[in-house]
């Protein structure tokens, strides 16, 4: 389904800046699986799903979906396989439009835009009755501009539109971290939902453990651009917070000591 | 009486402006100074046509209409395929223009005498009629009627335009361009089809303007970013900005306000040197005044 190979990536190269964000990435999802990719800040999680987005080129490798070789399709062409939450509530939707508005556009994603009415009959009567299942009394409300709603609603809707038409691949890009708990809550449970009902290949970068122990199919543990943990199945069923804290704190040990040698190493010998 | 319907004819011409430039400030956030070039190149156009080659009015409308597109498009194109700032790009086509109006023109005045223009029409038969009382040039009537038609039929098009799934889109990629790329549409795309629809209608108000006054002249683009930019803010004034048919129809009413309280003020004894000063001035207080007053009412909110 989604087939990553020997991906690269460096951003700044060749300057003090440099950060060599992926570092070789093999991956392949098939279809219908959840992923979720764990990592700490700097493990190029998030650059993971931003370049399978398209948010930029790869320096190296191959990405292809659904059989199609993409790696130099631009991030609106890969739009036409692809629905996107992003981290920041403020990316996903146009706040100065309404609700419906930003619908009318989810339903023509990767189609040809044309001269018919945007606001169609047919889709304001689905709209009513999908954002009606976000139980948030949104349907009502369908003409109010969207920056007028809280963060949570916004995710929830840019999480509506995104699925809107069937993706071949849903990417979540920390969709929750930015809302507070109580709304996070929600919106996972709709993601839960959403994914569940029409079994979409989802890839899920998150950074709250629980998460990544509660929800998906698959694990990946990312550190340092590379693919650190591969869980699956009754492993990835079987994981706890705990287990997830004691590798961290494994990476952490086997970093520290790397360091402390490379001092004791520097210290004797420099 | 006939100052009245000059500058109120004048305006709606020059709405046309005002429209594109909302176009552009406005839905795509994009500081475009192509206007001052592309509101000559219209009107050298349109004016070369009816005098050098005869075409009919219309044919040379809409060929000057078409030229402003073509410039629109070569800023956009500039902006977003080779990454030049807006407002360098605007800039760029603006100062080239200039030596592209002068070409097309061979000199920098054309008159349009004894040619067919537009305006040349006279919907009533006779030679005055009775406007409220006042006998006015049925000629001149004519001319408002005329421009207040064009005027409404273009914010009308451009309503219903907006309402579409590809005018939709286009002003999506003013308010979020990163939804949009996430919506499969293409940004650069989009922005240059804009920026080229915004000239267009610039260029076409420079058609009609100078068959309305009977020349075309290499200056008269001049200050005419601002000028409709102060029509857009007045209209913002005057409608809000919430609803889209309401801000073209204030950005129409703005310009024909605007233009009125020039020709008042001209009449009052203003020196017409001085009024791209005053025009300069007025857009600059309508842009810091609103700050002004906000942190004035915040300060006072936390003394009280």
């Amino acid at each position: 389904m989604l087939e990553l190979h020997g991906i690269r990536k460096t951003f700044n190269a060749g300057t003090v800046n440099e950060v060599r964000a992926l570092q070789g990435i093999n991956l392949n999802i098939e279809k219908g699986s959840f992923v979720v990719v764990l990592g700490t800040n700097g493990s190029g999680k998030s650059t993971l799903l931003n370049a399978v987005a398209g948010s930029f080129f790869v320096d190296e490798g191959t990405i292809s979906l659904s059989g199609q070789n993409i790696t130099n399709w631009k991030e609106h062409q890969r739009a036409k396989l692809i629905g996107r939450v992003f981290q920041s509530p403020f990316s996903g939707t146009a706040p100065h439009m309404s609700i419906a508005e930003n619908f009318a556009l989810a339903a023509r994603r990767g189609k040809h835009r044309g001269l018919s009415w945007a606001l169609s009959p047919k889709l304001m009567h689905n709209l009513r009755d999908r954002v009606a299942t976000l139980r948030m009394g949104l349907e009502n409300r369908l003409d109010n501009a969207m920056g007028s709603l809280s963060g949570g609603q916004r995710q929830a809707l840019t999480l509506l539109m995104a699925t809107w038409l069937e993706p071949q691949l849903l990417l979540l890009d920390e969709h929750t971290a930015a809302l507070d708990p109580k709304s996070a809550d929600q919106v996972i449970r709709l993601t839960e939902e959403v994914v569940s009902r029409d079994r979409l290949t989802t890839l899920m970068v998150t950074h709250s453990m629980q998460q990544a122990v509660n929800l998906g199919d698959r694990l990946i543990m990312m550190h340092r651009g590379q693919i650190l943990h591969d869980l699956r199945g009754a492993d990835k069923a079987r994981l706890r917070v705990e287990d997830l804290l004691s590798r961290f704190e494994e990476i952490r040990r086997r970093e520290q000591l790397d360091e402390s040698a490379a001092l004791m190493l520097s210290e004797r010998y420099v | 009486m006939t100052l009245l319907i000059g500058a109120l004819t004048v305006g709606l011409i020059l709405s046309l402006l005002a429209l594109g430039v909302y176009i552009t400030f406005r839905i795509f956030n994009f500081p475009d100074i192509t206007t001052e070039g592309s509101i000559t190149l219209g009107a050298s156009i349109a004016a070369v046509m009816l005098v050098n080659f005869h075409t009919s009015p219309t044919v040379a409308t809409i060929a000057g209409m078409l030229g402003g597109m073509v410039a629109g498009a070569v800023t956009g194109v500039l902006h977003t395929k080779f990454r030049i700032n807006g407002l360098l790009a605007g800039i760029l086509v603006m100062t080239a223009l200039y030596s592209v109006n002068l070409r097309i023109m061979g000199r920098s005045n054309v008159p349009l005498m004894d040619v067919k223009t537009l305006f040349s029409h006279n919907w009533f038969g006779t030679d005055t009629i009775n406007v409220f009382g006042w006998d006015a040039s049925a000629h001149d009537v004519t001319a408002l009627l005329f421009s207040l038609g064009m005027a409404l039929a273009v914010a009308g098009v451009l309503y219903l335009f907006f309402r579409t799934n590809l005018g939709t889109v286009m002003r999506a990629t003013g308010d979020n361009d990163q939804m949009v790329k996430a919506q499969g549409s293409d940004v650069e795309w989009n922005t240059i089809l804009g920026v080229s629809l915004a000239n267009g209608l610039i260029a076409l108000s420079g058609a009609l303007l100078a068959q309305y006054q009977g020349f075309s002249d290499a200056q008269m683009g001049l200050g005419m970013v601002v000028w409709g930019l102060a029509s857009v803010i007045i209209g913002e004034a005057l409608t809000g900005s919430r609803s889209l048919g309401l801000a073209l129809l204030g950005t129409v009413m703005g310009s024909i306000l605007f233009r009125e309280l020039v020709a008042i003020a001209l009449r009052w004894g203003l020196n017409p040197n001085d009024l791209k000063l005053m025009t300069a001035i007025f857009v600059l207080s309508a842009l810091v005044l609103p700050q002004i007053v906000r942190s004035l009412s915040r300060k006072g909110g936390r003394h009280a």
